[in-house]
């Protein structure tokens, strides 16, 4: 009987633990001693110098055990991301990163920079406290957008970034700072080539800075013990690196600096490299051997960590009258916020998704990013590639309508194939069945039926249809470091305990390791435990992002595993007398040779005699062969086997009101295979609600002083159980790809690309007004009508 | 600060304790009784992560569902509360929790306490509950991970499976 797990629709491994609120969130972590630490943030300027802070009214209040300053901290800058762990040195240069931020800032860059903390007994003590605390501040002038912050005589955010040009692609790395690929026949790039062209559209876009709205706001706590040792429980979804950045920070060897990864309520990317983790070690590094707990209120999470880039994308295509796609020519100019963090990353994967869909001639794409005062832009599940979902799927919709060809049938004909370069130069496709997703979401959806009907539709409430390729990534290979350590120790019972640091972010990241685990070794999943998040535990690992889990962590997993069995194996050999590849192992785990069952040990008495490894007394004879068995694995991806997808959404617009409701949601996935398909299902359908979002109506509004009006749930709207469409996953699993594990290629940042363009597809389709903001807000739709003319009857 | 004993039953332990005026029963629970299963999502009723059950004989199920950062603690003397840790028996999980473990209708975890009290709520409240009263029922419950698709079917199996008991009974 087979015992096999994967691909199974079996519960999480951490959801009865979820499903009582037993599961042990930073913020729920209470320690003996523990203090409760106070970042005081600017909340009245968005740009400022801290002229003086006075701390002498918020000590005489009983229970503040220290306020700290810019003083009471190192004087070491840093960088929140993990960039500089993921390159090599010289790259990093190229990219030109800077370590500009301080724990405590007395050049304030946005509304919500930390300026100074305070510790006290209680978390209403400090707060109360950081109240009292007297701040003087000089106005800075505010630049909100880098249309703003980019002009000559602007202020300068840092002397290390002139211009304030956070980033742009480097010379170094992308002549004539682009990014694309020229004409094989000519040489010549972009819309160089537009004369040769019958059809060119172009648009000048607006994408939001949405939140990642993680329901979980972020906690730590710190703890400087009394053996010189800094400990961090964290909220983080990169505990490994982290634990680096932390320590560097610091001045600490990685001995001296543990990182422990709580359960993580929701990451979306804010929580990728640090937030305040710093912050927390700096208190707890002035009360020594006292743990200090450090949780953000839900607006200070708001305000004070990262968002999705938003800025001005621009993008122009040209075509032949028969289709055949000539050249893409885009610029993203990116309103960076105060700090550089992650540079311009997404701006460049922007290009890179791009790079990744169609077979153009030539491809010529740049992209800025400007500092502004907003809180920083930083990594947001997508990384760019939401953003050029909802520029290129509609310039591409936009073409084929004014070609007169079907826009299905052209995006079946010119997306990249296997073969064809990925998102990256150099790296081609290995597995593709974006045709077989078109193909099921045409027919789930009925779309021609539907395009039909609503060619001839009247009355003020209108419907439509639109369609959305995408193309991702599993894992940021050959960009980034992609590597993960596994070590699988077999326990004297024959039960395995993985120890590795695989972040879950409810992503079913630990139930589809247990399940491949489970596989590779034939046994049951009840027999495998994972040890995650404590970096004294656990070899490297870089942490959740880039969609990498399954496909970068699966296989060091696999690869233990599979040491594990080997020696097994090996000592069934030595033990039965036979050849290794003669033996087989059932799922209870009795090693034969094959054809002669009668011949056979007990794999639990293997692993049992090499802990307990006894003499004879009698003959004086080793019981057993001796050592406790253990598998390992320090695997490096190789590859990124980029997953495709189409989506289709209906949508009605209700030309009177503006209002934009989804009535239903298609989005086909080329997953290769699904290991846990509800997670799969999952990622998928949990994506659609942060896509519609982007697409109809979330985006972070600033008053003229750059103070933000919009930090919380109510003011911020994000779809709810009633906006949320009838939403269909369909996983596609006919192209298994043969580098990933298991033929698994990635879904967790895929989800939001489909819906993002196809709705604002369908809503172009609905009322024939093609709308270049996102996002798509009743306001915006009723003036598109009014400009357009257009009447509704 | 003015300091009042109150007496609340959670999960059918009792707990006298001091509270403090200004305090919300969510800081109670988490702060003052480590009940930090009751999780603080917003602060201000906008998410539902602390949603708990309080008895209530103005409701036919006896008990009705709020956010525990709305309501002063000092006001809920005598009350008797549920939190997802007492929702089942004995520990145990309840026909709402073993269906969101079933439909995994359970990603990050954050808002799932306050979602299986609300939506256990909710079908007590109205058995026979459609898939839009559901969804309307949900709406003061926040999710960011699920887009509320399993959550849905989560609450429409455990729906199916309390209509079957109840015909047993």
């Amino acid at each position: 009987m087979s015992t096999s797990v994967v691909g199974k629709r079996i519960p999480k491994v951490d959801s009865r633990d979820k499903v009582l609120g037993t599961a042990e969130y930073a913020g729920d972590i209470r320690m003996k001693g523990m203090l409760y630490g106070k970042v005081v943030r600017c909340m009245e300027y968005s740009h400022a110098r801290v002229k003086s802070i006075d701390f002498k009214e918020a000590m005489k209040i009983p229970g503040v055990i220290k306020c700290l300053g810019p003083k009471d901290v190192t004087k070491k800058g840093y960088n929140t991301t993990i960039m500089k762990l993921l390159v090599p040195e010289e790259f990093c240069e190229v990219f030109g990163e800077i370590a500009e931020m301080f724990i405590f800032n007395q050049h304030v860059k946005y509304q919500g920079d930390a300026v100074c903390g305070v510790i006290a007994e209680t978390e209403e003590i400090a707060e109360r406290a950081a109240d009292k605390i007297k701040i003087k501040y000089e106005p800075l002038p505010v630049y909100m957008r880098a249309s703003e912050s980019r002009k000559k005589g602007a202020f300068q955010f840092t002397s290390l970034k002139p211009g304030n040009l956070a980033g742009e692609f480097d010379e170094a790395v992308f002549p004539d700072n682009a990014y694309g690929w020229p004409d094989a026949d000519t040489g010549k790039m972009g819309d160089d080539l537009e004369s040769e062209c019958d059809v060119v559209v172009e648009g000048n876009f607006y994408v939001p800075k949405q939140k990642q709205c993680q329901m979980e706001n972020h906690a730590y706590v710190a703890l400087y013990d009394n053996r010189g040792k800094l400990h961090c429980w964290t909220s983080t979804q990169m505990p490994k690196p982290v634990q680096v950045l932390l320590a560097e920070l610091f001045e600490l060897p990685m001995s001296r600096m543990r990182v422990f990864q709580t359960v993580v309520g929701g990451g979306f990317g804010v929580r990728l490299g640090m937030i305040a983790e710093p912050h927390a070690c700096a208190m707890a590094m002035a009360v020594p051997g006292r743990p200090v707990k450090v949780e953000f209120l839900r607006e200070e999470d708001w305000i004070a960590s990262e968002t999705r880039f938003p800025g001005n994308y621009d993008m122009k295509m040209g075509f032949k009258e028969d289709g055949t796609p000539i050249f893409v020519e885009a610029n993203f100019c990116a309103d960076k916020g105060g700090y550089y963090t992650h540079g311009n990353g997404p701006v460049f994967c922007a290009a890179a998704f791009v790079h990744g869909m169609y077979k153009w001639k030539t491809m010529r794409q740049k992209g800025q990013s400007y500092f502004t005062n907003n809180v920083p832009s930083g990594a947001y599940r997508g990384y760019g590639n939401p953003q050029t979902s909802f520029v290129q799927e509609q310039l591409v919709e936009e073409a084929c309508g004014k070609l007169g060809i079907d826009s299905i049938e052209w995006r079946k004909k010119w997306h990249k194939s296997i073969g064809d370069e990925t998102w990256l130069k150099g790296v081609t496709y290995a597995s593709d069945d974006l045709d077989g997703c078109i193909d099921l979401a045409v027919k789930d959806i009925k779309w021609y039926e539907k395009k039909k009907k609503y060619a001839k539709q009247k009355g003020k409430k209108r419907r439509g249809l639109g369609i959305a390729v995408m193309n991702h990534t599993s894992g940021a290979w050959p960009m980034l470091l992609e590597h993960t350590v596994c070590t699988a120790k077999l326990n004297e019972d024959c039960t395995v305990e993985l120890m590795a640091s695989i972040s879950d972010l409810g992503t079913g990241g630990h139930t589809a390791m247990t399940q491949m685990a489970a596989d590779t070794l034939g046994w049951p999943m009840e027999d495998i435990h994972l040890n995650s998040g404590d970096s004294d535990v656990c070899g490297f690992d870089i942490g959740a992002h880039a969609s990498r889990t399954v496909y970068c962590a699966g296989p060091a997993i696999i690869e233990a595993c599979e040491s594990v069995k080997k020696q097994l194996m090996e000592r069934a050999a030595q033990i039965l007398e036979a050849r290794v590849e003669d033996l087989q192992m059932d799922s209870k785990k009795v090693i034969s040779v094959k054809g002669n069952s009668k011949k056979s040990v007990d794999a639990r008495l293997i692993s049992k005699q090499g802990v307990y490894n006894f003499f004879d007394p009698v003959s004086g004879k080793q019981i057993g062969i001796p050592g406790q068995i253990q598998g390992y694995s320090s695997f490096l991806a190789n590859h990124c086997s980029p997953p495709m997808g189409a989506c289709i959404s209906e949508v009605e617009v209700d030309t009177e009101t503006g209002e934009v409701k989804v009535l239903e949601l298609v989005n086909a996935h080329d997953i290769g295979k699904a290991i846990h398909p509800p997670s799969v299902e999952g990622q998928l359908e949990g994506g659609a609600q942060q896509g519609l979002g982007f697409v109809t109506t979330e985006d972070i509004y600033y008053d003229e002083n750059g103070l933000c009006l919009n930090s919380d749930f109510t003011d911020y709207k994000m779809p709810g159980p009633s906006d949320m469409p009838k939403a269909k996953i369909i996983l596609v699993e006919t192209a298994p790809d043969p580098i990933a594990p298991m033929g698994a290629k990635s879904c967790g940042e895929s989800a939001l690309m489909g819906p993002i363009g196809s709705v604002a597809n369908a809503i172009a389709d609905a009322i024939g007004i093609r709308f270049y903001e996102a996002p798509v807000t009743p306001e915006r739709i009723l003036k598109g009508i009014k400009e357009s003319g257009k009447t509704f009857e | 600060m003015n300091k009042h004993p109150i007496t609340l039953t959670i999960n059918n332990q009792e707990y006298s304790i001091t509270v403090a005026g200004h305090h919300t029963l969510l800081q109670v629970m988490r702060d003052q009784l480590d009940l930090t299963e009751v999780k603080y999502g917003c602060g201000r009723g906008e998410c539902g992560a602390c949603t708990v059950l309080v008895d209530d004989d103005n409701e036919k199920s006896g008990r009705k569902a709020i956010d525990a950062c709305l309501a002063l603690a000092a006001t809920m003397d005598g009350k008797k509360l549920t939190t997802a840790r007492g929702l089942g028996e004995n520990g145990d999980l309840n026909a709402v929790q073993q269906a969101f473990v079933d439909e995994s209708g359970i990603q990050c975890g954050f808002c799932t306490p306050g979602m299986v009290v609300k939506s256990t709520d909710l079908l007590e409240k109205n058995p026979k509950a459609t898939e839009e009263e559901i969804r309307f029922g949900l709406e003061g419950n926040i999710c960011r991970c699920t887009g509320y698709v399993k959550i849905v079917d989560s609450v429409k199996k455990a729906q199916k499976v309390m209509t079957k008991n109840k015909k047993k009974k």
